[in-house]
Order: C-alpha cells, then sequence, then structure tokens
C-alpha cells in the first residue's frame, strides 16, 4: 500500500516533496508564478513522489542513458514503465525543448532586433552571466557537466536550460527547471535593483529615436539566414536555433497561417503539458533532497544577476563609442537575458518611472529577443565543450 | 565539427579557458550577425530613402508648385473646409405630429381588453 511506504526508510522524503509540490502549486495557482509550466512542474513533482504510483522510474534513465532494454522487458522483478516514463522520451530526447521553440519563434517579433541590430551586443553580454556562473558552480564542487547545466539557468531561457541539463546532467534537471521558472517569475523583482544601481539618473532618462519600419521581405529573410549561419558555426545550436526560426517563418512568411496558429496555440499547450509533468516528475527525493539543490537555487539568483548588471553595464560602455541622440539607454541592457517579455517590459517600467514619455517597450525588444539567440549559441557551445 | 573542442580532464585551466573562448565565441557569433543585419538594412531599407531622394531632385520649372507645396496647401483647404460649419435657422422644430385616428390601432377594438374596474 502507498501509505505505508511514507514510514520507510525514504518515506519521509516523499512526503516533504509532496509537501514542497503544494507549495509549488500554491505559488503557481495563488501567485500566478509562470503558472503555465510551475502548475504542471509541481504536479508532475507530486505524482511521481506519490509510492506505488509507479508512474515514473529513475532507473530507466540511470546514468543520463535511457535503458530501451527495460522498457520492452517483461521480468517481473524489474520496473515497469510508467505514463510518465513514456513522456520522459520527449525530454531526453531533446524533442519539447525543441517543439517549444517553434512555438515562441512563432510568437516572437524580431523587428526590433532587425530594426537596431546593435541589440545583438546586448543579447551577447547579458550571456557573459551564464560562463561567470558556470565557474562559481565548478568553484562550489559541481562537475563540469553540472556546472554548465546551472551556468545556463541565467539565459533566464526554461527550455533552453532543459535542453541542455537532459543531454549534461539529467540527474539535476528538476532542482534545475524549478529554479528557472522560479527565478523568471521574479524577474520583475530581481532586476529592478540591480538596474537602478548600476544606472544614474540621467542614464535612465535617456531618451532612443524611433525605429526604422521593418519590410516584409527582411522578416522572411531573417530567419534564413539566422538559421543557417549559427547551424553551420555551431551544429550543436542546430536544434533549438534552427525550430525558433522555423517558427518565426511560419509567422513572417503569411502563406502557413494555420501551422503559425497551430505552432502558437495547441502544439505549445500540449508540449507545455508533457514537458511540465515529466520535468517534475524528475524532481524525486532521492535527487531533490540534497544540499546541491539549495546551491543550484543559490547559484541561479547569481547568474540571474550578473547577467543583467552584464547587460546594463555592456550598453554603458557602448554609450562610450556612440554619438550623442545615437545613445542608448543602459536600461535596455538588462533585457539581454531572455525571459520575452517580462524582461523587455522591467526595462520599460524602470524606464518611465523616471521619464514617464519615456517608451522603452520596443527598444527593450530588440535585447531580449537577441537573448534568446544569445542563450541558444551559448548552449550550443556548452553543449560542444562539455558534451 | 566541433570535436577539437572536446577535453578530457577538467581542472580549473581548462575551465577557465573553456569559458573564455565560449564568451568570445558568443561575441563573435552575435557580431557577425550585426554586421548581416547591418548589411540587411543597406539592402532592404535604403531603397526606399534613395527613391525619394530621387524625387526630390525633380526639377520644378518657372510658376509651378512643388509637389510637397501642393500637399500642404490641399491639407490647409481641407482642415479649413472641415472647420466650417453650416449655418442653421436656430429654429426649433420640435412639430406634434397628429395622427388620423384609425381602427388599426385602437384600444377599444384590440382583442386584450382591460378589466373595467369600477
Amino acid at each position: 500500500m502507498g501509505f505505508a511506504a511514507f514510514f520507510s526508510e525514504m518515506g519521509w522524503g516523499n512526503l516533504v516533496m509532496i509537501l514542497i509540490a503544494f507549495f509549488l502549486l500554491y505559488l503557481a495557482i495563488k501567485k500566478e508564478y509562470e503558472p503555465m509550466l510551475m502548475m504542471t512542474i509541481a504536479f508532475g513533482m507530486l505524482l511521481t513522489n506519490l509510492p506505488g504510483a509507479g508512474l515514473f522510474h529513475e532507473e530507466l534513465f540511470a546514468g543520463g542513458q535511457v535503458h530501451w532494454d527495460l522498457f520492452g522487458a517483461h521480468d517481473p522483478n524489474l520496473p515497469h514503465p510508467g505514463l510518465l516514463d513514456y513522456l520522459y522520451l520527449g525530454v531526453k530526447l531533446g524533442i519539447y525543448p525543441c517543439l517549444i521553440f517553434v512555438g515562441v519563434g512563432a510568437m516572437t517579433d524580431f523587428g526590433p532586433l532587425i530594426a537596431n541590430p546593435k541589440s545583438f551586443l546586448l543579447g551577447a553580454a547579458a550571456q557573459i552571466g551564464i560562463f561567470a556562473t558556470f565557474l562559481a558552480a565548478f568553484a562550489m564542487g559541481f562537475t563540469p557537466e553540472q556546472a554548465g547545466s546551472i551556468g545556463i539557468i541565467g539565459g533566464a531561457d526554461g527550455p533552453t536550460a532543459i535542453f541542455l541539463t537532459s543531454k549534461l546532467a539529467p540527474e539535476l534537471l528538476g532542482p534545475i527547471a524549478v529554479a528557472a521558472y522560479s527565478y523568471m517569475a521574479l524577474v520583475p523583482v530581481i532586476q529592478p535593483p540591480i538596474m537602478r544601481a548600476l544606472t544614474t539618473k540621467k542614464e535612465r532618462m535617456i531618451k532612443m529615436s524611433t525605429l526604422r519600419q521593418v519590410s516584409k521581405k527582411e522578416r522572411i529573410i531573417f530567419p534564413i539566414v539566422i538559421a543557417s549561419i549559427i547551424s553551420l558555426l555551431l551544429p550543436d545550436a542546430a536544434p533549438l536555433i534552427g525550430c525558433l526560426m522555423l517558427g518565426n517563418l511560419m509567422k513572417e512568411c503569411g502563406v502557413v497561417d494555420r501551422l503559425s496558429k497551430t505552432v502558437q496555440n495547441e502544439l505549445m499547450n500540449i508540449v507545455v503539458i508533457f514537458l511540465g509533468l515529466t520535468v517534475g516528475a524528475t524532481a524525486t527525493a532521492n535527487t531533490f533532497l540534497s544540499p546541491a539543490t539549495l546551491k543550484i537555487m543559490i547559484m541561479g539568483v547569481v547568474a540571474f544577476g550578473v547577467a543583467s548588471a552584464c547587460g546594463v553595464l555592456f550598453a554603458k560602455l557602448m554609450n562610450c563609442f556612440l554619438k550623442e541622440g545615437n545613445k542608448i539607454n543602459p536600461l535596455i541592457g538588462s533585457a539581454g537575458v531572455s525571459a520575452v517579455p517580462m524582461a523587455a517590459r522591467v526595462s520599460q517600467k524602470v524606464g518611465q518611472e523616471e521619464n514617464p514619455s519615456n517608451f522603452l517597450l520596443m527598444h527593450a525588444m530588440g535585447p531580449n529577443v537577441a537573448g534568446v539567440v544569445g542563450s541558444a549559441v551559448a548552449a550550443g557551445l556548452l553543449l560542444s565543450f562539455l558534451g | 565539427m566541433m570535436n577539437f573542442l572536446a577535453v578530457t580532464g577538467w581542472g580549473w585551466t581548462e575551465v577557465l579557458w573553456c569559458s573564455l573562448i565560449s564568451v568570445a565565441l558568443v561575441f563573435t557569433v552575435l557580431v557577425l550577425l550585426v554586421g548581416v543585419m547591418k548589411l540587411f538594412g543597406v539592402v532592404f531599407a535604403e531603397k526606399p530613402k534613395r527613391k525619394m531622394a530621387a524625387v526630390e531632385t525633380k526639377p520644378v520649372s518657372e510658376g509651378q508648385l512643388h509637389e510637397e507645396e501642393i500637399a500642404a496647401i490641399t491639407a490647409a483647404l481641407k482642415l479649413y473646409k472641415s472647420a466650417l460649419h453650416d449655418r442653421e435657422s436656430e429654429v426649433l422644430t420640435i412639430l406634434n405630429v397628429k395622427r388620423a385616428y384609425s381602427p388599426w390601432n385602437s384600444k377599444i377594438h384590440g382583442l386584450t381588453q382591460l378589466p373595467d374596474r369600477k
């Protein structure tokens, strides 16, 4: 019986995990912290920690490998695969994050980035946070693979973090996914103090010139060119960038509206359910209740903070080389961490606190979407080095 | 392709190099994309400007108005005309309309007569 298992050796662990799942459900439903994923992750966490339910078996994926032989085994002594084991194959094989990127691409407007290509540099600067956290995590005793997976939290991009972690350190998938999505929800709390501390009032009041109109031709050619260039330079980033740009091309070409709407809505929603449930299912008592989880939570904040700070500081550095009238408001630098569109909204909000007539949203969307490309490139590099 | 990046033993030296090279590569790739996008701008966005410049240099003969002047005058006339109102008589025209009797709307001949309360 399931209840008796709570009183076994590791039964208390399951109980604690169920309480954590309740807390995350509370955050998702009551506080609306990234509810789409947080709710499903928390429910997956609840299901996997119910003793005897047999929905998820870690041993089928032990050592970072899929043990296909166990999936078809009829031996009663071996674990019988549960529903979440089958669904988890989509994470393990890197299918769900890529499908989500198709939807993200179809929902993203790259116009501000095309109109102001300098934004790519801010997107690149924010990725320094990933590598700074990689070094810090290594110093804290994590293996290079685990450190790379923890560092990618600084990319503030859930699917990228899940994609990389499932390849490099699947044992940390649960804590890393929870940390990434928790901190993404807390972007409006984490970023503003950093932005204010690193900028002067005068800098925060800088008004930026209106962005130029972007032609339809540019919008159509952009995803094709970006996917080709990045995939040729960094083959490991090809699945993420390729899917992102495929979704964007569907949206911009205007001839496959049905496909575009499907990937933005139905496909995205279905994959979010599978991804959330299965990522939550990996958060078993054995893997989650360890000092490593606490360290990951701390490193996650560091990653977000450093990434935001690097974006702001790099924007200030760029202003040293730009003519008067062409200067950029450093507040848009923090949007270089992905977290689309939350980070851009934070730039707009902090900017309007100083100057209510200043509209930074569209300017911040440039670095924001550049951050998505940048974090996918960074993930590809980490995979090349550590995979 | 990138197998040359694979490292076997990981110490601080390797981790530091990995981080530095990665940051440099992220910047290189994205700077390359900045260049590509700037080129995009030149190829696709500059064309309308050139066309406009060509229009501006079109010679205007003496006594002939420039297109922009014509547009400005037309806009001013439009604004002037839309600001004008029709002159009205300022006499109220609410008339008491009297309809001729018709049995079709007569209450007396209605099917649902109200009860006669006395």
